[in-house]
């Protein structure tokens, strides 16, 4: 008996080896498909040309309709026994749905387009199939139900690519009172994006041998997919604004002592050894090349001025919260007041500047107005953020120090606060970052034209002055209108053709404007990870 | 009955009862100098704020006041200058919310009045702005309906949840239980840096490369979709899905998981009967909270929409992108005055009441989860 149980493994163990290949090579085939239909998609790939000497659309739907063979061989095998799997009595119900949608739609338009019967008939032939592929996944042992009705799918779709019956230059009009239609350079990369992952589904439980291993191959593989596609996109985005806007920004670029503007550092006058026209100049026109400087000005303005009214006021009321105020209906109260806050759209923000501060300051849009608003914006993170903070600081510490018979003020203020400080510190740069790029709130409190010439970059400190009559204190560059970079962006937009008389090429100017926006924007969300880092890595150490 | 509101008024009259009594403690145990002090910092900051109010150019004084008389008592009583400005500085969180609130709805006043209608012999106020789908500010009769809006509205945000829900939740299961820890540190602050692009950005790409792209695939006459600035949408919601989520599912007590795992499941399967369920209200929390994102969402809509505020024809057709609630702020602030103006901020009423709704049923969610797992963690 033993003896056969060791022949039984050996068989089972050379077997496995060679299936899990051909599985395998399903879960590579459904990854090359992927590929493919994403290259297709942003029209890397030409459908109306050919790949490796084949029509792109013959390729497609052969490796299709191959993949979907391949993945109804292997249930079959499984079923009668050729391959050894562990399949569960049943493919499940959440299988049986998502067999179930892609059918639905295939049923469906089928019906109602290619045969022509109508929208009423359509639905319901498409629940019909939707019908049949569900209870053919659940119905039977796991091997088939897996495989057998996205197997046809593949099938299916492979087939229809392969003769041509959708060819690349087939469209359908959905006969809508607005024109509109879809087109085989939408639906062939689409479907066969779908068709990719949904082969890619069921290979990879093949793969585990289904049961609940090959469940949870499948699913990694859709997890990893997923989490990779976020990380890719990601990147390509950044990628794709800096290729875009390096020429722009680089316009007239020089490296060399004395040829940058001068400048004064400690009252001693420098010329910068580097001239970058787009960052240091404004908008003129006699100017060599145009650039944005007040737009940058005023965007540091407005955090400068953000970050003076939210931080004091944010972190004093997260320490009146944690440390003074007990548990209760009050600290309820305000939490759920500055949960509100935070998730109250930044247009709602700029509505309230409009109507509350505008009025109050000059009655025009002004820096003022623009500082307050994106200030409280910045307060409620800032409340959440130094929270936490406050919060995971240990209550040992302020034991500790209670112990010692200091006041509760002097705990706070040499035990919790700088127990706290790298929590606050983190979050306040990261809600830096995300008010930076804020255009909805500046847009009706702050911003002023397009093009902003470089002698009205906003001097703030230069601008203070003093007056016999209240309010005391002036300071017309605080309440004048002025420009930010996510502003100025979307003024360039909106400004279309009308752009390129002022700017030379509008786009290049335009990608520019994006691409020094991104770089103010990420760098201040680089720098808080990265101190997020390194107080993490020095705590540890500690 | 009787005893209800007995007990109920015997308990507001304990807390008050209380509050009194810890004031007077607070005041015999305070020096009688500090407490001047005090009471001139209240005062002139409440001063201050009624100046500020009122549109007074006096408001500064008041608030010299303040800063000076908080400055003395820095000075000399910090630790009872310290608890008062904390005590201030919390009030004043809750002011900005009710300053909000208050001030939005008072300029909506005028067009709700405007656009009264008659239901059923009932003249209600504002009821025609949601009974007929016409916005017309130059010619009349002027009418300032808000359905487009809302339709616009309803169609991103619903292709927006389609795209964050599923792929935020799969990411976050894979940040909180799948990932190994190296991948985690690249893999989160991407999502994180995702998080951070300007929404302008986004709608720059999505008006330059997307826009003339979905209209060449569509066929459309005119680029602008309700499809493609949902997606994009979606997009920009999925980090708050993802990282909200995270939260939820790594505050299942790593007991319970061991426990499931030490039964013989695969990681998989402890994943969908434990973590999930257990985490269910969290992460449903999270979707929540990314809808919210995506009904405020302003700027990538304002860019790549049309900016006509009607129906599309069929209400079905997402090709076709109007106008939603938050782009026809951005779009007419600039030229609207009078009327036109105030329907603006019935919009930004409308908006900030939704996303309020669905941020205090999050917080409900997440503090019902919070204490079902309570115990255990």
């Amino acid at each position: 008996m033993a003896g056969a149980g060791r022949t039984d493994t050996r068989l089972v163990e050379s077997e496995t080896t060679e299936t899990d290949a051909v599985a395998g090579v399903a879960v590579g085939l459904s990854a090359v498909l992927f590929a493919l239909a994403v290259a297709a998609l942003f029209e890397r790939v030409s459908l109306t040309g050919s790949l490796f000497g084949v029509p792109t659309v013959t390729l497609l739907g052969g490796l299709l309709t191959a993949l979907g063979v391949a993945v109804i061989a292997f249930g079959v095998g499984s079923r009668f026994g050729y391959v050894e799997t562990n399949p569960d009595p049943s493919a499940g119900l959440i299988a049986g749905f998502g067999a179930a949608v892609p059918w639905v739609l295939i049923g469906g338009s089928v019906a109602s387009q290619t045969l022509g019967l109508g929208v009423g008939v359509g639905a319901v032939a498409g629940v019909a199939t939707g019908a049949v592929a569900f209870a053919a996944s659940v119905l039977p042992r796991e091997d088939l139900g897996s495989t057998v009705p996205l197997g046809a799918l593949l099938g299916v779709t492979g087939l229809v690519f392969l003769t041509g019956v959708i060819g690349p230059t087939w469209v359908w009009e959905l006969g809508w009172a607005q024109q509109a239609a879809v087109t085989a350079e939408f639906l062939i990369p689409v479907s066969t994006l779908f068709s990719a992952l949904y082969g890619g589904w069921a290979s990879a439980k093949a793969y585990g041998g289904f049961g609940a291993r090959g469940r949870h191959m499948g699913a990694y593989v859709l997890v990893y997919v997923n989490a990779l596609s976020i990380v890719a996109f990601l990147f390509i985005l950044v990628a794709f604004v800096v290729v875009q806007g390096i020429p722009g920004l680089l316009n007239g670029t020089e490296f060399g002592f004395g040829t940058g503007p001068t400048t004064s550092v400690f009252g001693v006058s420098v010329a910068l050894p580097v001239s970058v026209p787009f960052l240091m100049n404004g908008v003129a026109l006699f100017n060599d090349f145009q650039g944005v400087l007040p737009a940058i000005v005023g965007t540091v303005w407005l955090v400068v001025g953000a970050v003076v009214l939210a931080v004091p006021l944010g972190v004093g009321a997260a320490l009146f919260l944690t440390e003074y105020a007990d548990r209760g209906r009050f600290t309820q109260v305000v939490e759920v007041a500055t949960n509100g806050l935070w998730s109250t759209p930044s247009i709602v923000f700029g509505l309230f500047g409009f109507a509350f501060l505008i009025p109050r300051f000059g009655n025009g849009k002004s820096l003022l107005s623009g500082m307050i608003t994106l200030g409280f914006m910045l307060l409620p993170l800032v409340v959440i953020t130094s929270r936490e903070a406050m919060l995971s600081v240990p209550d040992e510490y302020r034991d500790a120090s209670a112990a010692l018979g200091v006041s509760k003020w002097q705990t706070i203020r040499s035990v919790v606060l700088p127990a706290a400080l790298p929590g606050v510190v983190t979050g306040v740069i990261l809600g830096v970052g995300r008010i930076a790029g804020e255009t909805a709130p500046i847009l009706l409190t702050m911003a002023g034209g397009t093009f902003v010439p470089g002698s009205q970059t906003a001097d703030v400190i230069g601008g203070f002055q003093f007056t016999s009559a209240p309010p005391f204190v002036a300071n017309p560059e605080l309440l004048q209108a002025t420009s930010a970079l996510p502003y100025q962006l979307y003024a360039l937009i909106t400004a279309g053709v009308g752009a390129s008389s002022n700017v030379g090429n509008a786009d290049e100017f335009r990608w520019a404007t994006a691409l020094v926006l991104l770089v103010v924007v990420l760098s201040f969300y680089a720098i808080g990870i990265a101190t997020r880092y390194y107080f993490r890595r020095r705590l540890k150490h500690t | 009955m009787a005893q209800v509101t007995d007990s109920r008024s015997g308990r507001i009259r304990n807390a008050v009862g209380e509050q009194v009594r810890r004031t007077r403690r607070f005041v015999d145990e305070t020096e009688p100098a500090a407490l001047a002090i005090i009471a001139v910092m209240a005062l002139s900051l409440f001063g201050a704020l009624v100046g500020f109010l009122a549109v007074s150019d006096w408001t500064i004084v008041p608030f010299a006041a303040f800063l000076g008389s908080s400055a003395v008592g820095w000075v000399r009583y910090q630790e009872e200058t310290a608890y008062v400005i904390a005590l201030m500085m919390t009030v004043s969180t809750i002011l900005i919310l009710g300053l909000i609130v208050v001030f939005i709805f008072r300029e909506s006043i005028p067009v709700i009045r405007y656009e009264s209608a008659t239901v059923f012999g009932i003249t209600v106020p504002g009821i025609r702005m949601f009974i007929q789908p016409e916005w017309d500010a130059v010619s009349p009769p002027i009418r300032y309906s808000m359905v487009p809006m809302i339709h616009g509205t309803v169609m991103v945000t619903l292709i927006a949840s389609a795209v964050a829900a599923p792929l935020g939740v799969s990411a976050a299961l894979f940040l909180s239980e799948i990932a190994p820890a190296t991948v985690r540190e690249v893999v989160k602050p991407g999502v994180e840096i995702l998080a951070g692009i300007p929404s302008i950005v986004y709608g720059f790409i999505g008006f330059t490369v997307l826009g003339p792209w979905a209209s060449d695939q569509f066929q459309t006459t005119g680029q602008g979709s309700y499809l493609f600035v949902g997606i994009v949408v979606g997009l920009m919601a999925l980090p708050t899905v993802v990282s909200v989520a995270e939260d939820a599912l790594s505050s299942v007590p790593e007991s319970m998981k061991s426990g499931s795992l030490a039964m013989g499941t695969t990681d998989w399967q402890t994943m969908t009967s434990i973590t999930l369920p257990a985490a269910f209200s969290g992460v449903s929390a999270a979707v929540l909270l990314g809808v919210g994102r995506a009904i405020g969402e302003t700027m990538a809509a304002t860019v790549m929409l049309r900016g006509v505020p009607r129906l599309t024809e069929p209400l079905v057709n997402v090709f076709y992108g109007q106008e939603t609630l938050t782009s026809i702020i951005a779009r007419n602030y600039g030229e609207a005055d009078g009327l036109q103006m105030d329907a603006l901020f019935v919009a930004g009423v409308i908006l900030f009441v939704t996303v309020l709704v669905i941020s205090i049923g999050a917080q409900y969610i997440e503090w019902r989860m919070h204490e079902r797992l309570g115990g255990e963690i």
